[in-house]
């Protein structure tokens, strides 16, 4: 088996859906985790300018959901038919325009009033409509593709624990039962629920 | 073995639905290239898996999310690489354009105030995108010289959604590949390629 190494900043970030994976893929890899002075010297050497980045026998990818996938895929944790792989695929998808909502119209946000109309819009709107959708993606015992876990379920996990933080209270998931159970199928997942217990604390 | 029917619902723009239509175009799939006025959107809407546009019907199942729908229709007609490895070579250049596109349409529609919109498209033009095509050329290089395509030995999606961000950027600036021989030569690849060379030619023209 080749040896896998990640490289990001010490957060869970963008790089924390390539550690969910690992974590329910059982695959052991490096963790490291960069200082902001380390990263000057490295960035020249990346596919992209940018992290986190995945080595392995000397190859290097980037960007984070074509690594998740590219190891999720590996571990059959990706969808077994072509359609299953499509809807792993756009609910993830999904799950990124999610929190690129968030980072855009509210986290970046200079205007405080702008910022808390934003918000409330997100929170009122936005994400019950959206969630309403991904609830009747999911079947009805949890599971976006098939009926076993796939990165899908991890990355409707790793993103809305990522936003939660950020708001006044976490989003609720009163009224879409089916994600309820997704969540839950992703935090009993035994390397996931170990990762949970392990990782590092970090601000982001 | 019957080809399944194919259905591409977007509005009447090459936008996120074009990298799709492209790789149908290039393996000859025919399918419904269903176009709907402005108007016409909220009746299809509540039909859609994420209320949003575009979105490919496979034999009446819905794939929604641009880069979704291309992977999938690049896998079933064999442009997705032959391994896992370079369909992720393919992938990560598709997010890094997918990422380039945000920024577009970030400044474009979604930037109320004149100025800074003015101020984030000279930065994305002068400094972002430079940047990135310095990066995706180094990438083409890498794979055997630059002569062929991103990943592997074959056109992929990689290749289909950068042609249309190409599309996109040499609107307003016609010299955007000049200091990029490799990508500028691809380009031309891309469009002569059998399926799409017919397709470029009879698709409807619009101006996004």
């Amino acid at each position: 088996m080749p040896s896998y190494k990640l490289t990001y900043f010490n957060g869970r970030g963008t790089a924390e859906i390539v550690r969910l994976v690992f974590a329910a893929a059982g695959t052991e890899y490096e963790d490291v985790r960069l200082e902001q002075d380390q990263w000057p010297e490295l960035k020249p050497n990346t596919p992209m300018g940018q992290l986190p980045i995945l080595e392995m026998d000397g190859t290097m990818l980037c960007q984070s959901n074509s690594i998740a996938r590219y190891i999720a895929k590996l571990a059959g944790l990706a969808g077994k038919t072509p359609l299953d792989q499509a809807r792993v695929d756009m609910v993830m998808d999904g799950m990124v325009d999610m929190g690129n909502k968030f980072a855009y119209e509210i986290y970046y946000e200079k205007d405080e009033d702008k910022k808390a109309e934003k918000k409330k819009d997100y929170v009122e709107k936005y994400v019950p409509q959206f969630f309403s959708s991904l609830n009747k993606l999911a079947s009805d015992g949890g599971y976006f593709a098939g009926d076993e876990l796939t990165l899908a379920d991890i990355a409707f996990y790793n993103m809305t624990t990522m936003v939660n933080p950020y708001l006044e209270q976490p989003l609720s998931l009163d009224g879409f039962p089916k994600l309820q159970k997704v969540e839950d199928n992703v935090t009993s997942n035994p390397g996931i629920a170990k990762w949970l217990k392990e990782r590092p604390e970090t601000p982001y | 073995e019957k080809m399944p029917a194919y259905k591409v619902y977007y509005f009447n723009a090459r936008g996120r639905a074009e990298p799709t239509r492209l790789l149908l175009a290039a393996a000859g799939v025919p399918f419904e290239d269903v176009r709907f006025e402005v108007e016409k959107w909220p009746e299809y809407k509540p039909k859609m898996p994420m209320g949003q546009a575009p979105v490919l019907e496979v034999d009446g199942t819905m794939i929604c999310q641009s880069a979704a729908m291309a992977r999938f229709v690049a896998r079933e007609t064999g442009r997705a690489g032959k391994t896992n490895l370079e369909l992720a070579k393919a992938d990560m250049i598709v997010d890094g354009v997918a990422d380039l596109m945000n920024a577009m349409a970030n400044y474009h529609y979604y930037e109320p105030d004149e100025a800074r919109k003015a101020e984030k498209k000279k930065t994305f033009f002068e400094t972002t995108l430079p940047q990135f095509l310095g990066h995706f050329e180094k990438l083409l290089v890498a794979n055997n010289g630059g002569d062929g395509f991103f990943a592997g030995d074959g056109l992929t999606h990689a290749e289909t959604f950068f042609l249309c961000l190409y599309e996109s950027i040499s609107k307003e600036n016609p010299n955007v590949l000049n200091a990029f021989p490799k990508l500028t030569a691809l380009v031309e690849r891309i469009r002569t390629y059998p399926g799409i060379k017919e397709w470029l030619a009879k698709r409807p023209q619009t101006e996004f």
